[in-house]
């Protein structure tokens, strides 16, 4: 059903688990799965670390951990910039249907951006 | 290789080795056509009659001829849906079935619907349990066959068969029921029970894959869904498939002889697998009835985890389970059975089908609850839902 190499990320994922004190979170749900993606930025706007929570497919596991890998050590405009396709090339192959998981990745890792600015222009607002 | 432990009975069984001798000279001893007139024919279909004959006893048929063979379940499904329709659609055209029917009998269904015959679908209460006074407000003048399971594949829940056939007959109407999960697990007399018209498959009694049979009582109209050929009896085209039949037979006549001390057996180690499991895993949900449900089956929901990535790891660990009908879970959707039942998300989410068969140990068990406390306790670890008081 899912590659090799699908498998062995899903069933050891790097980027599982949250962020004491992270900068920023973006919670999606959907179609039944629940997926967080958390940030940490430093001064200069680049994401120093990214980490996940899952309560989802294999696909979405294996997708998680790959867009945390891709927006670590980039910078924000960087990681809203991640598309569903950027996810898929480490990927290779998945089934159509699974398509869903790189979406909820993708859209994760926006709202935890947006998140991110929110809680910035709240913070000068503050200032 | 690691260990390996086959928890899916349900999705199917091995063959037994006293079935697969039973089979063995069919392949090319006994390889005629069951409907050739000259010796090798007649050979071949005295295996065939032997076979029809332990089936009809299995299931306390009248005669042995009430009996005819399929493909499996589905054909047999789909026979009776389809075959009975049309075969009393001069009294009427409407069908009463269940909302956690297998597919068999709910594709059979919708094909008719779109023929411009109308079914009512009855609901299920939260065990499962097909609500009787839905089907006696369902009836209708034009109700010419009510169609409900006899066990359900997903959660085990059993039907109260026997009342729900008095009732249709009540009405004058035919009343057939899906016992592919029921054989083996419960006592099925069709007599005793008034069942008009009955699907057994072979491949979930531990015998072989691709034969199953439509059990119609003599007298009731039906009319041919597979054509081309004169065998059962002119219902049913096809050249007979000796071996599988063989077998098929076979395993109906160990399911009945062995049925107590199988069932016994199994009960036994479910139990015992609830209770490891329930100790070591907090937070899950066995869905289904509370006891009237077949032993074979435990339907488990575990919180906060994916069934699909649960399933998975067990897999990696060697562990066979389903996350519902294996007809459909090639596509990991919600399960409609649990959804009728109307199981909340999250359990819905994280339902886990554990079915046991014969060959089951203790040892087995207590592997399998390993792999389960391990595969469960990673998934959590960095589950996106929490519960109060976990961290």
């Amino acid at each position: 059903m899912y590659s090799k190499r699908i498998m062995e990320r899903f069933s050891n994922p790097n980027y599982a688990g949250g962020i004491r004190g992270g900068d920023a979170t973006g919670r999606i749900e959907l179609g039944g799965e629940v997926v967080k993606i958390y940030i940490s930025v430093d001064e200069s706007g680049e994401i120093t670390t990214a980490r996940f929570k899952a309560c989802g497919s294999v696909c979405t596991i294996v997708a998680c951990d790959i867009a945390c890998e891709l927006i670590e050590g980039k910078t924000l405009a960087d990681a809203l910039a991640l598309s569903s396709n950027d996810i898929l090339a480490e990927m290779e192959e998945i089934p159509e249907r699974k398509h869903l998981s790189l979406q909820i990745a993708q859209d994760a890792v926006k709202l935890a951006v947006e998140d991110y600015y929110e809680k910035k222009a709240k913070e000068n607002k503050k200032k | 290789m690691g260990r390996k432990v086959y928890l899916d009975s349900a999705a199917t069984t091995y063959v037994s080795s006293e079935v697969m001798a039973e089979m063995l000279p069919c392949f090319n001893a006994i390889y005629g056509n069951s409907n050739s007139v000259h010796s090798y024919g007649r050979d071949a279909l005295a295996i065939v009659d032997r076979a029809r004959d332990r089936i009809a006893h299995a299931i306390n048929a009248e005669k042995a001829n009430e009996i005819y063979f399929t493909s499996g379940g589905t054909e047999a499904d789909n026979w009776a849906i389809k075959g009975l329709a049309y075969a009393n659609k001069d009294k009427g055209k409407h069908i009463i079935t269940s909302v956690i029917e297998h597919h068999a009998v709910l594709d059979a269904c919708k094909e008719l619907e779109n023929e411009g015959y109308e079914v009512t679908y009855v609901p299920v209460d939260k065990t499962g349990l097909v609500n009787i006074a839905e089907i006696i407000h369902a009836i209708r003048k034009d109700t010419t066959v009510i169609s409900i399971m006899a066990v359900n594949n997903e959660v085990g829940t059993i039907q109260n068969i026997k009342t729900i056939a008095k009732l249709a007959h009540d009405y004058g109407i035919i009343f057939h029921t899906d016992a592919v999960q029921a054989m083996g697990a419960i006592k099925l007399d069709v007599k005793d029970m008034e069942i008009d018209a009955m699907t057994i498959s072979g491949h979930k009694i531990y015998g072989p894959k691709g034969v199953g049979c439509l059990y119609v009582k003599n007298g009731i109209k039906i009319q041919n869904l597979v054509v081309g050929g004169s065998q059962e009896r002119g219902k049913r085209g096809g050249t007979l498939n000796v071996p599988a039949i063989a077998g098929f037979g076979k395993a109906a006549e160990i399911a009945v002889r062995d049925m107590s001390i199988n069932q016994q057996k199994i009960r036994a180690e479910r139990e015992y697998f609830l209770k490891n499991l329930k100790e070591k895993v907090p937070y899950i949900q066995i869905n289904g009835h509370p006891f009237q449900k077949i032993n074979g089956i435990a339907n488990i929901s575990f919180e906060m985890v994916d069934k699909e990535s649960l399933l998975m790891l067990l897999d990696m660990e060697g562990v066979a389970v389903s996350t519902g009908s294996a007809c459909t879970s090639n596509v990991v959707e919600e399960s409609y059975v649990l959804k009728a039942m109307n199981v909340e998300s999250e359990f819905l989410n994280s339902a886990i089908r554990f079915s046991f068969g014969k060959n089951i140990s203790k040892s087995d068990i207590d592997y399998v609850v390993e792999a389960i406390v391990k595969s469960v306790e990673k998934l959590r670890s960095f589950s996106a839902l929490t519960k109060a008081g976990r961290r």
